[in-house]
């Protein structure tokens, strides 16, 4: 009987072909359309936060209370050392480094700019977040007074490679200061913050040049995948601050949020109108079957047997397009993934607000996952209301009333 | 013809309604969505230009590339004269800007040490409104500060801090200063690493009489900013540059044409979607008509009458549509350009992008409006191009036969 209403199903389905056909490419180009968008705006936000967390966060940091706010030297971690020891062996952090911070004045032979001089540890910084993936010009080879410099503030100072920029500040003891670098390499990390004002040289020659303990550090970053860390460590370090990345930079927390509800509401908006689709197409179909429908009652089919012949030829045309959109999707995905969107032409835009000029998708499993349930979903509740018209039939008048 | 398109649409209430809804809700969403992505950047845009950027500067030429002293105007004089027998200027100034190194006993930052004309900046830019503690037109050694900036060194009012940095001529500077006012523009960049002094004293002590980093000047219409710049600029010699406010935040100006893209992009998937729909409900429609047109093309009616009969009626629904949708989604650009949006603590989480401002207003703009409401009409149009290719295909005998 089953396979009777399946196979019915099935050629009624296809019956009118390009009403059949419109629908189909309709949910498969909405579908693609739709995941590619989603793709790009997750691989977008993904990869800010990805490179925020390699290049100065990690998943959680910690501070000196009021070193955030004063950003000076005497607000730093005095113990920073022996508790980068301690977190070292714990097992859900793989990676750990302190990193020592202190602003000034960074001067090239013609300009001269606000800058940040930041003491790292680079075979740590490897280990943390493969730092060398970020050198855009020369190399990490820094010997006597080498350093290694944001790419908008070489641009700004205008510094090339194996150019001297003079750093001037202030050290422990309240004199002023300047250290001549010599610029070894470039880094571009999209982390305005980086980009824009860093000086990196070697933690070491950093606390020589201002006077300061080796141990002291302004920043201790942590990698962890290790969700309950930051409150573990909150209360083992009563006395520092324990952030995590939303904390630090709220704005790319509140841009995720933003991109998960955006997502949201586009994946709705469609599915509805893609629901309006089907609705449409299902209803017309039915209607113009109802002698069928009639003679099906007549000659003994229950209700039910036309209700599951109807919702299989929902689901069959959901499923063709869920089907065809997916191939779309998987291939714009997968491309936009592998190619990415080449915003060259906008990379001064684009860097200014943090982001990089080759935008790469990002390819979920989940992405198809709900796509279908939601297709699945409206192309069964499309056919509710026409089947209510059926339910109300009565066979004898509708074979008469059509003949 | 018309009145039998009127007909036809009164008697197909389903596709009617469907066309009519899915074009309003579209249309309307377009227009408050536009209204609101305009709105946002033309706020940002001149937030950023009359707090201190002006609508146009002038330069010698490569003071932007090189930087330095080396590219300073040496001669104010020259260009005053040519600025003030220009027309459509509403105010001009001349800037000196350096940094150098600004210290407390405890606490020392680099600054970017401004000398102006209190006065004419007045006229120009925000900052005699950004003016938060003290006083604004300060005299002597007196600085007017940001507010970051003074927060950063532990600064308050009448507070004495020290300066050095290099004269004009490459001589050493030190001075002691006296906070006398503390700015805040918003822009916390700005904020964190500014101050000004006035410019009779700047030019003693940095020996820059007649000289300037650039000379800024404020249009009387900024819509004619460009004819201006033009004129401005054909009285310049070779050696001066004159930047409009697009060139000199042409980062931002960037950022807000990919900002764009990406909001047409996500709109493009909606309208997308609801094209399909509407040519679905379109084709439903003609293809049970398929009789009737297969009788009016047997008393004689042309299939370029037909034509004319289906593109009438979606031109009718969509027009009546888009019109209540312009109305609506105009009201609400209209009502939230006066009464912006607020969300309070925005700008603080994105200060480091140059929001400074917890308002979104919309932009309200008739040719902007005509112009979305116009593409989704002419998607409407689209959208019976098939259906009228398909009814094209039947005789009127095949027609009048057809099922």
């Amino acid at each position: 009987m089953y396979k009777t209403i399946f196979s019915l199903a099935l050629k009624n389905a296809l019956l009118r072909k390009t009403r059949a056909l419109l629908l189909i490419f309709m949910i498969a180009s909405s579908m693609s359309f739709m995941l590619s968008l989603e793709g790009l705006y997750n691989g977008m936000t993904k990869n800010m936060i990805d490179m925020t967390l390699r290049s100065d966060t990690g998943e959680v940091s910690i501070y000196a209370k009021d070193y955030r706010l004063k950003q000076e030297i005497k607000y730093a971690i005095k113990e920073a050392q022996s508790i980068k020891d301690q977190l070292q062996h714990h097992p859900s952090i793989t990676s750990v480094i302190t990193r020592l911070k202190v602003s000034g004045l960074g001067a090239s032979a013609t300009k001269s700019y606000p800058v940040d001089l930041i003491g790292i540890n680079l075979i740590e910084e490897e280990s943390f977040g493969e730092f060398s993936a970020f050198v855009k010009e020369g190399n990490l080879d820094l010997g006597k007074n080498g350093c290694i410099v944001g790419k908008q503030l070489a641009k700004d100072l205008k510094l090339r490679l194996n150019a001297k920029l003079v750093f001037s500040t202030q050290d422990s003891s309240n004199t002023l200061q300047s250290k001549l670098l010599r610029v070894k390499a470039i880094v571009h990390t999209t982390n305005i913050n980086i980009d824009n004002k860093a000086i990196f040289i070697p933690k070491k020659v950093l606390s020589e040049f201002i006077g300061v303990d080796p141990a002291l550090a302004t920043q201790i970053a942590i990698r962890t995948q290790d969700k309950d860390l930051q409150e573990e460590l909150r209360l083992r370090y009563r006395k520092l601050e324990v952030l995590n990345l939303s904390e630090i930079n709220p704005m790319l927390a509140q841009m995720k949020e933003m991109m998960v509800v955006f997502n949201a509401i586009s994946f709705s908006i469609v599915m509805g109108v893609v629901f309006i689709g089907i609705l449409g197409v299902m209803y017309v179909s039915i209607l113009e079957r109802i002698r069928e429908f009639g003679i099906m009652l007549a000659v003994g089919y229950s209700y039910t047997n036309i209700q599951i012949q109807v919702i299989f030829e929902a689901v069959f045309l959901a499923l063709l397009g869920f089907l065809l959109g997916s191939i779309f999707s998987l291939a714009s995905l997968y491309y936009l993934s592998h190619y990415g969107l080449d915003l060259s032409e906008f990379s001064d835009g684009l860097q200014s607000f943090g982001m990089s000029s080759i935008i790469y998708g990002d390819i979920q499993p989940e992405y198809f996952l709900r796509t279908f349930y939601a297709i699945i979903f409206a192309s069964v509740l499309s056919v509710f209301l026409p089947l209510r018209t059926i339910k109300k039939l009565n066979p004898v008048d509708v074979i008469k009333a059509d003949s | 013809m018309f009145e039998l398109a009127i007909k036809n649409i009164l008697f197909y209430k389903g596709r009617s309604i469907t066309t009519f809804l899915l074009s309003y809700i579209s249309a309307t969403f377009f227009v408050i969505y536009v209204a609101f992505l305009d709105g946002s950047h033309i706020s940002m845009l001149q937030n950023s230009l009359k707090v201190y950027t002006g609508s146009i500067q002038i330069y010698q030429k490569d003071y932007r590339d090189e930087g330095g002293y080396d590219y300073l105007i040496y001669n104010n004089q020259k260009i005053f004269n040519i600025l003030d027998k220009t027309e459509g200027i509403e105010a001009y100034t001349s800037r000196v800007e350096t940094f150098g190194i600004v210290s407390t006993q405890e606490n020392s930052s680099a600054m970017m040490l401004s000398g102006v004309n209190f006065e004419k900046e007045a006229n120009i830019s925000e900052l005699k409104n950004a003016l938060i503690e003290g006083v604004y037109n300060s005299y002597d050694n007196c600085l007017y500060m940001g507010v970051d900036l003074a927060k950063k060194l532990d600064l308050s009012l009448n507070d004495e801090v020290s300066f050095v940095g290099s004269a004009i001529e490459s001589s050493f500077v030190a001075d002691i200063f006296k906070v006398c006012g503390i700015f805040r523009t918003g822009m916390y960049e700005f904020d964190a690493n500014s101050a000004f002094l006035n410019r009779n004293y700047f030019d003693t002590l940095f020996y820059a009489q007649n000289t300037s980093s650039y000379i800024v000047v404020k249009a009387k219409d900024l819509n004619k900013n460009d004819a201006l710049a033009s004129n401005i600029r054909s009285h310049l010699s070779e050696n001066e540059k004159l930047y409009t406010w697009q060139e000199l935040m042409s980062a931002m100006v960037e950022a807000m044409k990919v900002d764009s893209i990406f909001g047409y992009i996500s709109m493009a998937l909606l309208f997308f979607v609801i094209f399909f729909v509407i040519l679905i409900y379109g084709f439903i429609n003609i293809s049970a008509r398929i009789k009737e047109f297969g009788t009016l093309k047997s008393i004689g009616i042309s299939d370029r009458q037909i034509d004319t009969l289906l593109f009438l009626e979606i031109f009718i629904i969509s027009i009546f549509a888009l019109i209540l949708a312009g109305l609506s989604g105009g009201y609400v650009a209209y009502y939230y350009e006066l009464h912006p949006i607020v969300i309070e603590g925005m700008s603080e989480i994105y200060k480091d992008y140059g929001i400074i401002s917890d308002e979104i207003p919309t932009s309200f703009n008739l040719y902007t409006i005509f112009c979305n409401v116009g593409l989704i009409l002419f998607l409407n149009l689209l959208s019976i191009v098939y259906p009228i290719y398909y009814v094209r295909q039947y005789s009127p005998i095949e027609a009048m036969r057809h099922v």
